[in-house]
């Protein structure tokens, strides 16, 4: 979202002085009159870009200056200038890699089978089913529900001793297992409630994606021969190549920026991501330095590691998407 | 290569009253170009699609050569079909697409590129092999769309509307190639449009459907001097055939102030409905004739097309003033000699030239 809105202010101002060059006579004329139209222009678009500097823009810049600073929660002004001995702190910091590490995992054990499921989904209500709406409403409706009480639910599915899923993993005489104390085990739980919530919504765009595809390239497939599984493979895929990069981008962003799950897991909300911190996640260990041991300057500084890993993904995202769409021209 | 056969074959669509298609029947023979034709909603696609497996027959059957496809997926029919959009898959190169089926049946890597280069070098695509179809001009995907039914060697081509995308200079050309092309490879072809001089200029045979069914099936020129019913009198022809309806009288069919003559026994048995009887006569069978031996016609509109003219004339004592009915008659004439507009003329109907039709039942009467 920033990154597109800091983007457009440019492209905007870029195109008036390509029109400027025409016919010398008529220049100072045709100049007055774009710049009469362009002040309405910018008029009309400045409430968003007031809005979006005082509440986007400042805090993130701010951000970027008490990152540069030593200061705690309770005198956020007053710290004292350190340059960039925070961002050399936290590369050093064993506790930044754990989290970099565990937010990485718990993103791929989400996301991976959150988009998986979601384009099988989409595809399975892309058939004509009787209520179709109904079913495409139950779809939305983890997503509509709060972080906090999804969490507190699955928390209480993923209990160690009365826990729905250890009872049902016992009568099958399996062991029950410690689902939060567990390295592995606690990332799985929470990417479960990461995928549960976000898989209808992913759902819910690739099927708009999907009914934009003409329903001919299904017939043509069919006719030349191909099951539904190819015609999933060779049509429908392909046509949804731009939304799958879109979802890729979007669950990446939230991937990073995990947060309320693993803070509601244990049920107490510690930022300490478990026992050894087996699932402090990047969004947890900032609220950790900032909030729980007051050093705002290192908080900040981990919020714009974080922005910088986000940005690096989605920059590998639009290249792969530049690299295809040059392949395919 | 096979006949085709729609026996009974019947379409319902779900909450609809009417069939789609009404017990259509119909033999294709082996090699032949079968056009249907029709108005739109008339069938013609459904008629195409369920013999291309696309929509349930609900009744009756569906033959390709002896086998009953009725019941067959698409893919086991052997049939290829070149759709009205082209249907290309975005993503794959022209090469790609052309041989995607031959990729699915397991054909090799080696023979697939073969027969993919020489469907190309017959439409003439071989240079446009690594492209994608977004990249290529109409008239090219067109080509491409074709290119991917003949590298299959399908016992059946199925085209509905594959030249309503192409302008109109390239629509005629295309035509030429497509005619020319299915002559060459001798594969029997079913051919669906709504444009009634596609229909004539490419068919063997023409079906002609109406509300879903079949109105009649013939060669063109058969078509063209023996309509079956009122409805392809009107249909087929361009300008379309006059049809007048009048009540019989001694002698023929009163038109205007003048009597038609009609042989009496044909009168009898056309106006043994209700004594009435429509009769029909090209722009092209109607001379001129001195005052007071035929129908007289006031011309409203002249249109000079070079190689002729056409009269777009009312019958004397009509409203002229009518804009939305400006013509009761079309005549064809010599373009150099044509009348001017607010001539009257008498015309009478060439021998032999005059289709009679049964008012209450609209079918063509001997």
């Amino acid at each position: 979202m920033t990154i597109a809105s800091q983007s457009s202010p440019e492209a905007m101002t870029a195109s008036p002085p390509a029109a400027a060059p025409a016919t010398p006579d008529r220049t100072p004329a045709r100049r007055r009159t774009t710049l009469t139209r362009n002040r309405w222009g910018y008029a009309y678009v400045a409430p968003f870009f007031l809005v979006f500097g005082a509440f986007s823009l400042y805090p993130f810049v701010y951000t970027a200056w008490i990152s540069l600073h030593k200061t705690s929660l309770s005198d956020i002004n007053g710290g004292t200038w350190v340059g960039l001995e925070n961002y050399r702190n936290l590369l050093h910091n064993e506790f930044f890699w754990n989290a970099a590490r565990n937010t990485l995992t718990i993103g791929v054990l989400s996301t991976v089978p959150q988009l998986c499921l979601a384009l099988g989904l989409a595809h399975l209500l892309n058939y004509k089913l009787r209520n179709r709406t109904f079913f495409r409403t139950v779809m939305l409706m983890p997503y509509a529900t709060s972080i906090a009480a999804a969490t507190l639910v699955f928390s209480q599915l993923f209990g160690r001793d009365y826990g729905l899923i250890n009872t049902v993993l016992q009568s099958v005489g399996l062991n029950p297992i410690d689902w939060e104390g567990g390295t592995w085990s606690s990332q799985i739980a929470i990417a479960v409630i990461v995928t549960w919530r976000w898989t209808g919504y992913n759902a819910l765009i690739y099927l708009a994606a999907m009914q934009s595809i003409p329903g001919e390239l299904y017939e043509a497939a069919e006719i030349d021969g191909a099951s539904r599984w190819k015609q999933f493979l060779n049509v429908t895929i392909p046509s949804l190549r731009p939304t799958i990069l879109f979802t890729i981008v979007v669950s990446t962003i939230g991937a990073v920026q995990l947060f309320g799950e693993p803070l509601l897991f244990a049920g107490n909300g510690t930022t300490s991501g478990g026992a050894s911190g087996q699932y402090q996640t990047l969004g947890l260990l900032m609220y950790q330095q900032g909030w729980s041991n007051f050093h705002i300057g290192q908080a900040a500084t981990t919020a714009w590691a974080m922005f910088m890993i986000i940005l690096v993904v989605v920059g590998l995202n639009a290249l792969i998407g530049r690299l295809r769409a040059r392949a395919d021209r | 290569m096979a006949t085709v056969t729609f026996d009974q074959a019947t379409r319902i669509y779900p909450k609809a009253e009417k069939p789609a298609v009404d017990a259509l029947d119909l033999e294709i023979a082996d090699g032949e170009f079968l056009v249907l034709v029709g108005p739109s909603g008339c069938g013609k696609s459904t008629s195409l699609r369920m013999l291309a497996g696309l929509e349930e027959v609900d009744a009756g059957s569906v033959l390709i050569g002896d086998r009953d496809v009725t019941d067959r997926p698409p893919k086991d029919r052997d049939i290829a079909m070149v759709f009205q959009n082209y249907a290309l898959y975005p993503h794959m190169t022209v090469g790609e697409n052309m041989g995607f089926a031959l990729k699915l049946a397991g054909v090799d890597k080696a023979e697939r590129a073969r027969r993919v280069a020489e469907a190309a070098k017959i439409l003439d695509l071989s240079e446009y092999l690594d492209r994608r179809p977004k990249a290529l001009s109409g008239g090219q995907r067109q080509r491409v769309a074709m290119g991917r039914a003949i590298v299959r060697s399908p016992q059946v081509f199925l085209m509905d509307e594959p030249l309503s995308n192409l302008d109109a200079k390239l629509r005629v050309q295309t035509r030429t190639q497509i005619a020319a092309l299915v002559k060459r490879l001798g594969t029997t072809t079913v051919y669906v449009t709504h444009d009634q001089v596609e229909a004539m200029t490419m068919g063997d045979r023409v079906a002609v459907l109406k509300d879903g069914v079949l109105q009649q099936c013939d060669t063109p020129g058969a078509l063209y001097d023996r309509p079956a019913n009122v409805f392809v009198a009107g249909f087929i022809g361009s300008p379309a055939m006059n049809l007048v309806t009048g009540p019989a009288v001694e002698g023929g069919v009163r038109v205007g102030g003048a009597v038609l003559p009609v042989p009496r026994e044909q009168l009898a048995r056309a106006a043994a409905g209700n004594g009435q009887v429509t009769v029909g006569f090209r722009p092209e069978a109607m001379h001129l004739v001195g005052p007071g031996e035929g129908v007289q016609v006031l011309v409203n509109v002249v249109e000079q097309l070079g190689s002729d003219a056409f009269l777009y004339t009312k019958l004397a004592g009509e409203d002229t003033d009518d804009v939305l009915h400006p013509s009761d008659v079309v005549i064809r004439t010599e373009p150099r000699s044509a009348p001017a507009m607010g001539e009257k003329l008498w015309l009478g109907v060439r021998e032999g030239a005059l289709h009679v039709f049964d008012a209450a039942t609209q079918q063509r009467v001997e």
